[in-house]
């Protein structure tokens, strides 16, 4: 430590260029984290509050809740653990606004699902018209009370509640009835649902024409979910490799302009656990000063940043990011320290 | 007892066609208290044995012991802790880590043996010795070659071991240091009984020098001082 410290304070310059290239590189991982988190909440941040484990689908609908269509006699009868669910795309229109993409979820109100999602203000559905909106509307202008148009029905939608985290497939979800799901899908007899929720992690609905996933399955299998989530990964996979070679190369090359002083201190008796230590020191060092510089940059993004851009900062997740990039630095550290464990002190001596 | 003893030393390089016989049955030993020269034309052998003496190199055969103990029986790490005790190495180049100050170079050594160094008061005699006591703040790029290897020797010094094996510590001094440096050698050698072992090429050493020895194609002979 003595050593890394002394050489950092003295090589304010060489310390200093690493120094940026770290935090340039834990900033870039640490946005990208948060925006790969970010996105892919939306994307299923309304799936999970609703407290549902397995979930079953018409077995032709490619495990796509929109294309899904139960009749009552596939959904059998329900008990408490078991909700329907009704969902379709549609689209918002409403004065002084621009046309809004939506989901519509048609519930029932004294289901398990309709009970587990809170509302951020408002009230919950009284009549057919009435919807409880994702809190992203608001940012769109939209307030209690407004009005808009849904579809081709001609009545108008009142929005009487907010809730957070009300996202499917990054598209805000709109709460109402069941009753008006069928209505909007042009249903008048046969299919009930397009899904029947459970939150028993064992339910199975054996009946003909229906399949039963788990939760992880139907998140899986969201429209672009697995691609947005892979390329975040593949991306910030290639950015800590990045991050290593940088770290191993910076390293290697001060450490090969130090060997012949690491050579004569050998031959003085310093220990080489003394220069191999020094070595993964300096590395940590200047990572983890790297990555303090990143994280405050982080934060000052995270507070300036326009709320319309999916990023979630998630402390856990951007330290495990952390501690990957500290890992890292001691990996790529262990290169030059192969090289100072073999240096020879007969070699700048000579003889 | 003699500080060190070196018995039956051979050293060959390459085998076959290039097979070198660096050094030919040598045998030197070096008192406490007696400052010894080796010198001789360049690539000779004279740094070989220096390093064969600090246990840097196993030699080819022979047996080298410092203040009692073989080195042949020493694992490499037993070896330098040997080094830090008992020998203090002044080289040519390179003694001095360049991001360290002159007064890091010691603390350097503090770190690593916490005790049995030299005192406050007698490094302190080292430097005015020396001519460096105002140089403790400097980086060594801050000063000129003939204070860097004052330096280096007083870095050598300040482990406080009982041998002193220096490569041509007065390579890069002027007539006036040599003096200085030559009487330094020479107080450790009497007033420290410190066994000094110094490689050369300067004659003006040999003033201070106890035993002269010169090799030549890798063979030691004993010389009579003039």
């Amino acid at each position: 430590m003595f050593l890394a410290l002394k050489e950092i304070k003295k090589e304010k310059f060489r310390s200093g260029l690493i120094i940026v290239m770290i935090v340039l590189i834990s900033y870039l991982i640490f946005i990208l984290t948060s925006l790969a988190l970010g996105l892919a909440r939306e994307n299923t941040d309304a799936i999970n509050s609703w407290g549902v484990e397995k979930m079953t689908l018409s077995s032709t609908a490619n495990v796509d809740l929109r294309q899904s269509f139960l009749t009552s006699k596939q959904t059998g009868t329900l008990t408490k653990n078991e909700a329907y669910l009704g969902e379709t795309p549609v689209v918002a229109e409403a004065k002084g606004h621009q046309q809004q993409s939506a989901l519509f979820v048609g519930l029932k109100a004294n289901q398990f699902i309709a009970r587990n999602i809170k509302l951020e203000s408002g009230h919950w559905i009284k009549h057919s018209h009435e919807v409880v909106a994702d809190t992203s509307l608001k940012l769109k202008g939209y307030k209690l009370g407004d009005k808009f148009k849904l579809a081709d029905d001609k009545t108008k939608f009142t929005i009487v509640g907010f809730t957070k985290n009300a996202k499917l497939n990054v598209t805000p979800v709109l709460y109402g009835q069941l009753a008006t799901w069928r209505k909007l899908r042009g249903i008048t007899m046969g299919p009930v649902a397009s899904v029947v929720a459970s939150k028993n992690s064992q339910y199975h609905n054996p009946r003909s024409g229906t399949k039963t996933y788990t939760r992880q399955q139907i998140i899986n299998k969201l429209p672009g979910y697995q691609a947005q989530i892979l390329t975040f990964v593949l991306m910030i996979g290639f950015l800590m490799i990045i991050s290593l070679i940088i770290i191993a190369v910076f390293l290697y090359i001060l450490t090969m302009q130090k060997l012949p002083n690491y050579a004569v201190l050998r031959a003085q008796g310093i220990p080489s656990k003394v220069l191999v230590s020094a070595t993964i020191s300096q590395s940590l060092i200047l990572v983890a000063s790297g990555l303090v510089i990143g994280t405050v940059l982080t934060a000052i993004t995270g507070l300036i940043i326009p709320a319309q851009v999916p990023m979630a900062f998630d402390m856990p997740i951007l330290t495990a990011v952390g501690l990957g990039i500290l890992i890292m630095a001691l990996i790529g550290s262990l290169i030059p320290v192969r090289t100072v464990l073999k240096v020879d002190p007969v070699s700048v001596i000579g003889g | 007892m003699s500080s060190f003893t070196v018995k039956n030393v051979n050293q060959i390089f390459g085998s076959g066609t290039a097979k070198v016989h660096v050094l030919h049955d040598i045998n030197f030993e070096a008192e406490p208290g007696t400052l010894s020269l080796l010198m001789g034309p360049s690539g000779s052998g004279k740094t070989t044995l220096l390093t064969i003496i600090g246990g840097l190199r196993t030699p080819t055969s022979g047996t080298v012991t410092v203040n009692g103990v073989n080195y042949n029986q020493r694992s490499k790490r037993q070896r330098d802790a040997l080094r830090l005790d008992e020998i203090g190495f002044v080289l040519q180049h390179y003694d001095l880590l360049p991001y360290l100050t002159v007064a890091d170079q010691f603390t350097l050594v503090d770190k690593v043996k916490p005790k049995g160094s030299l005192s406050k008061e007698q490094l302190t005699q080292v430097l005015d010795t020396l001519g460096i006591e105002n140089l403790l703040h400097k980086y060594p790029n801050e000063l000129s070659s003939g204070q860097q290897q004052r330096v280096a020797i007083a870095r050598a010094l300040y482990p406080d071991p009982t041998i002193i094996l220096a490569d041509e510590p007065t390579a890069a001094l002027d007539s006036p240091r040599v003096k200085v440096v030559g009487s330094l050698f020479k107080h450790l050698a009497t007033d420290h009984h410190k066994a000094v072992v110094i490689v050369t090429h300067d004659p003006r050493l040999m003033a201070f020098a106890d035993h002269l020895y010169e090799i030549r194609d890798g063979v030691l002979t004993k010389q009579p001082l003039k």
